[in-house]
């Protein structure tokens, strides 16, 4: 188990500043996910921690000890590649083996570590078997099976579910919670799924251009998003947001509008009330049943359309009038920088 | 449907369409191949001789058994065995180190790789002519160089010495075949995904282990199938050794191709030189052989 510390690390590819000051400290035994759009610098900076791609400035330290000049092998961690990066000539058991193998552990010493690692992850009838005579799945089973097998003080994966159909995604998503829980070591885990993010973090860290935007626990980061883009990037479906304007007039007293320029409310503080009443007058446009909730798109004048989520069943039907009630103290403003006005 | 029994000649003409569309690449195939090589055995077993035009006809196995006794078909054959496995070997090898030092990123990597090319570009003959002036003595500087590191005891002229003879257009087929090795494995050295090397980074293997444990197993089918190839070609490759020593000093750089090439063009034996090239054949076929089995039984890598 190991704590990382990042101190003012970049990453420069020719002109382009791909990591741009992060600073950022795991602890000990934290499933850490970092998430953020495609091209973000994720990839990048779990590289940079794993030794893969150099360091242009700054510190990455593990247990206090500085890693920016050692080689990969020398930093005990493990990695979980988005393409496995599996051995194609190599048996299932030897690929799991390999850093054993590269050390001249004994025999005996291998073949218990493999069975063990795979017992837990569900492989002992595959030992034998190539990858390509493997499914999806299990290739990812394997690929985690060799990263066990080291015992490393720091697992880090790169979106190692991103080449999986969406059922198996759910099953390997537990299945990597309940590694974690097992083994309590800590995990640095690179998603562009806001879902996964939110699903198996201690703590999100959301990059954005290489900037981290915000670092928090998956509640933190829902109810109060440090930017727009948190606000955006954050929670599914995603936050209604409107300009001031729209709402200046029926919300007059609340203290942060005067600085605000927009306004967020996520789909389920906004419930539909009757025409005439809420704080917001629009017609309903679609209506979508999902069995537990019901969503609501409604168009707004001035506002565009906004998105309620009501529990259960509703009557309303496409074209009708309704009100939009605002749940208050969970609404969001932000300044002309997209900054959030509510967190500290 | 009731199955309806078709008449023999319907069946015929179902089973012949496919070979009438084949018949002109076939009948091609045959005329330019086939006959040719079928008229060349069979030259095998007969006496033609244009030395002796009246005394030509059909002499069944007596060219074997005349071959048996010549020293010289001995040691041409001997010579094909060292000229083709010195050949070969250091081509493979230093293409192979070609391969990978090609395969970094380096500054004019490209102008270095076009220039990779070259020695292919240059005709055959005029590079014979090229390095047996380079060997020698008077005009050239390796003979020089060769003493001067010590190699040699005094700057003589190697092809003209019947114990290093080989070794001239040995040189010269290497520098040669160089360019074929690096190219290739090039090619596919650039095929094996590089997060395998990043994988094995992690695992903490070394770049010696990376290299037996990942690159091999990768290149060992294109390394098996290029060195069938040119195994094949440089046996039968007379053109450098002819142009730089002819065969000689003594027939010490005879192989079975100039051998062949001598007999039938200076000798006019062409009897004779068919049986010599339908040894050379057989022992060509067997070789190919044994080489696609160890293929078949290697586990591939799929590509
Ligand atoms: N070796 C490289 N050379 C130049 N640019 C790179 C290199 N690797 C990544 N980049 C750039 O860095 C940015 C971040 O890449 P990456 O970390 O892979 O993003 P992601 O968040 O999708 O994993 C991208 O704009 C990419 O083009
Ligand atoms: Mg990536």
């Amino acid at each position: 188990m190991a704590r990382i510390d990042i101190d003012s690390l970049y990453k420069r590819f020719g002109a382009e500043t791909v990591i741009n000051d992060v600073n950022l400290s795991f602890e000990e035994g934290d499933f850490i996910v970092l998430v953020g759009p495609s091209g973000c610098g994720k990839s990048t900076l779990l590289r940079m921690i794993a030794g893969l791609e150099s360091i242009s400035a700054g510190e990455i330290r593990m247990d206090g000890k500085r890693m920016n000049e050692l080689p990969p092998r020398d930093r005990d961690i493990a990695m979980v590649f988005q393409s496995y990066a599996l051995y194609p000539h190599m048996d299932v058991a030897r690929n799991m083996g390999f850093s054993m193998e590269i050390q001249g552990r004994p025999e005996e010493e291998k073949r218990s570590k493999i069975e063990q690692a795979a017992e837990v992850l569900g492989l002992n009838r595959l030992l034998q078997r190539l990858p390509r005579a493997l499914s999806g799945g299990q290739r990812q089973r394997v690929a985690m099976g060799r990263a066990i097998v080291r015992d490393p003080s720091a697992f880090l994966f790169d979106e190692p579910l991103s080449n999986l159909d969406a059922a198996l995604r759910v099953e390997m998503r537990l299945e990597i919670a309940r590694l974690h829980q097992q083994l309590g070591t800590t995990m640095v885990y690179v998603t562009h799924d806001q879902v996964e993010a939110l699903t198996l973090a201690d703590r999100i860290v959301v990059l954005d251009g290489g900037v981290v935007q915000q670092v928090g626990t998956p509640m933190e980061l829902y109810e109060s998003p440090a930017n727009l883009f948190v606000a955006r990037f954050i929670g599914s479906p995603t936050m209604n947001l409107m300009d001031i304007k729209v709402l200046a007039q029926p919300l007059g007293e609340q203290a942060f509008l005067s600085e605000a320029s927009q306004l967020g409310i996520r789909p389920e503080h906004l419930t539909p009330v009757d025409a005439g009443e809420g704080h917001l007058q629009g017609r309903v446009e679609v209506v979508e049943r999902l069995g537990a909730d019901s969503f609501i798109y409604a168009q707004v004048p001035g506002a565009g359309r906004l998105l309620c989520r009501s529990k259960g069943n509703t009557s309303l039907k496409p074209g009708v009038p309704l009100g939009l009630h605002l749940d208050l103290p969970h609404l969001h403003g932000f300044d002309e920088q997209g900054q959030s006005l509510r967190h500290a | 449907m009731p199955p309806v029994a078709t008449p023999w000649r319907a069946r015929l003409a179902v089973a012949a369409e496919p070979w009438l569309y084949l018949s002109p690449s076939l009948i091609l195939i045959a005329l330019v191949m086939l006959l040719p090589l079928v008229i060349g055995i069979s030259y095998a077993f007969q006496a033609i001789s244009l030395m002796n035009p009246f005394d030509s006809g059909w002499i069944g196995l007596q060219n074997f058994s005349t071959l048996m006794d010549d020293a010289k078909f001995w040691k041409s054959l001997k010579n094909t065995f060292h000229w083709t496995l010195a050949s070969v070997v250091l081509q493979f090898l230093l293409g192979l180190g070609l391969a990978l030092l090609l395969n970094r990123g380096f500054h004019g990597r490209k102008l270095v790789q076009a220039l990779v090319f070259l020695p292919w570009a240059v005709p055959t003959f005029l590079s014979a002519l090229t390095w047996s002036w380079l060997f020698n003595p008077v005009i050239g500087p390796i003979p020089h160089w060769l003493a001067a590191v010590g190699i040699l005891s005094e700057p003589y002229n190697i092809l003209s010495d019947p114990d290093t003879a080989l070794w001239g257009p040995i040189i010269a087929n290497v520098w040669f075949g160089i360019p074929f090795f690096a190219i290739t494995l090039l090619a596919a050295l650039q095929s094996i995904p590089n997060d395998l090397y990043e994988a094995a980074a992690i695992d903490g293997a070394s770049a010696w282990q990376c290299f037996v444990k990942i690159t091999l197993p990768f290149l060992a089918p294109m390394i098996l199938i290029t060195v069938m190839l040119r195994a094949i070609w440089v046996a039968n490759f007379a053109d450098l050794i002819f142009v730089m020593t002819g065969g000689g000093p003594a027939n010490s750089t005879q192989i079975l191709s100039t051998y062949i090439f001598t007999t039938a063009f200076r000798k006019l034996d062409f009897g004779y030189a068919s049986a010599i090239a339908v040894v050379l054949l057989l022992l060509l076929l067997a070789y190919a052989a044994l080489l696609l089995r160890l293929r078949k039984s290697l586990k591939m890598v799929d590509s």
